[in-house]
């Protein structure tokens, strides 16, 4: 049963939408019903070793302490530990750092026990086609940038060589201050091979000051970007215009949406801070070091994993009015459609930006 | 298992509705049941409820209130108040 359009008693004069008036169009009805039926994903995320095949200028995993910890390599206990992970409710993984493409036996005992997750990979090994995980291959420029930030030649192409077609993979392009420009070449062929992406903002591990860093100009010409290249490849891109402008604004997530997880937040009693934990490839994890991304500047969080959860977590300030749930709506979408297997992305309610809740669009 | 009040039931006769909740109804929903720890849900399943309960009962619910509403009575006594003139 819903209220019609009332006014609630608790804010006399204020008319205000009620949730039920927002779900009243039948198209938006089918999105929400679409995206709720995905509620119950609970996320962890694992380092699976700490080894990798490559080095990428300001790469999270060599940042902090995780990455001395001792890499766990018994199937065993990677077994025992997804098991007990399912136990208490986690159905979710993430399997990141360094390059977990390098331990394809270890996915696979992950994949077992907890059917639902997604893999970060540079792409340039291919992961068993047995493991089911969605595969994020990260893209951080053109050729010539990413022979400049990781050392590794004709990157693109190897990608692809290796995951064009592959039904798991959606490349993950990362904008950085410097690469905004070569983004549409780089969309551009990833296009005419087939692939699907979606696109990542530069968030600075603590410390780091180096060319990566995103600006205030460096921000707004990547939302320019990524809503040109949302125009012009919609097959292609998977972003929303609210994506564009959660991940791009002048405020950083945290200061956005205020960061759900438990490195940022203290309470235990729902959502992420009571379930999220960040295992290191030995196994352990910390609560208070615990984020999708660990040692990153939480003033310059943009990361496309974290607006994932934090985001989508804050779906009662978004229901506040039509435009702002659409908004929420299409960045769910996409959520979705980059990190679930078997999600049906549906056509996205709003092309233009909204503003963020109680913010300027910028 | 604790009685139920009038309120209580409507609030879980949403909640099963809203959560799609299995084998229970709202005369056989124990108001005392932690809605976490024992019913499973999580903080989207609440805050679909929460959005429910604010166009049933025309209140508002803060986000920050969400960790009080634990169990379907400590949900009623919140709006019980909340609706006191």
């Amino acid at each position: 049963m819903h209220a019609s359009a009332a006014q609630r008693t608790d804010r006399p004069g204020e008319a205000s939408a009620t949730f039920g008036d927002l779900l009243a169009e039948p198209a938006v009805l089918e999105r929400w019903d679409r995206v709720r039926r995905w509620f119950f994903l609970r996320e962890s995320t694992y380092d699976m070793t700490r080894r990798c095949n490559i080095r990428c200028e300001g790469c999270y995993f060599y940042q902090g302490d995780k990455q001395h910890a001792e890499d766990c390599v018994d199937p065993a206990a990677w077994r025992a530990l997804m098991r007990a992970e399912k136990e208490r409710g986690i159905t979710f993984a993430v399997l990141a750092g360094a390059e977990p493409a390098l331990v394809p036996e270890l996915l696979r005992v992950c994949g077992e026990s907890i059917p639902l997750g997604a893999i970060a990979t540079n792409g340039l090994r291919p992961i068993p086609a047995d493991v089911p995980y969605r595969i994020h291959i990260s893209v951080w420029g053109n050729d010539d940038t990413s022979e400049r930030l990781r050392a590794a030649k004709r990157m693109l192409d190897r990608q692809c060589d290796v995951y064009a077609g592959d039904d798991r993979a959606v490349f993950v392009y990362t904008f950085t201050r410097e690469n905004c420009a070569e983004s549409a070449e780089v969309v551009a062929r990833l296009a005419r091979r087939g692939c699907r992406v979606t696109f990542n903002v530069f968030s600075s591990p603590v410390g780091y000051d180096g060319p990566c860093r995103h600006d205030a100009a460096s921000l707004a010409e990547t939302r320019r970007m990524m809503l040109r290249l949302l125009g012009e490849y919609p097959e292609t891109v998977l972003f929303s215009a609210y994506s564009a402008v959660a991940h791009t604004h002048s405020l950083g997530l945290h200061d956005l949406f205020g960061c759900s997880y438990p490195r940022r937040n203290p309470s235990t009693t729902l959502g992420l801070g009571r379930s999220f934990r960040q295992y290191r490839s030995n196994l352990a994890f910390d609560r208070s070091a615990a984020c999708c991304v660990p040692d990153t500047d939480c003033a310059d969080c943009r990361h496309y994993a974290s607006g994932s959860a934090i985001v989508t977590a804050r779906l009662h300030r978004h229901a506040a009015d039509a435009a702002t749930f659409r908004a929420w709506l299409d960045y769910v979408n996409v959520y979705l459609a980059v990190w679930v297997r078997g999600y049906e992305p549906f056509s996205p309610l709003l092309g233009e930006p909204t503003a963020p809740p109680g913010q300027e669009l910028f | 298992m604790s009685n139920s009040t009038e309120l209580e039931r409507r609030i879980a006769e949403i909640l099963i509705r809203e959560t799609r909740l299995e084998d229970v109804t709202a005369a056989t929903f124990d108001p005392e049941v932690d809605l976490v720890e024992e019913v499973g849900l999580d903080s989207m399943d609440l805050t679909t409820v929460v959005l429910m309960l604010q166009d049933e009962f025309k209140i508002q619910i803060p986000e920050d209130e969400y960790p009080k509403l634990t169990t379907v009575r400590k949900i009623a006594g919140y709006v019980q108040a909340k609706l006191r003139p």
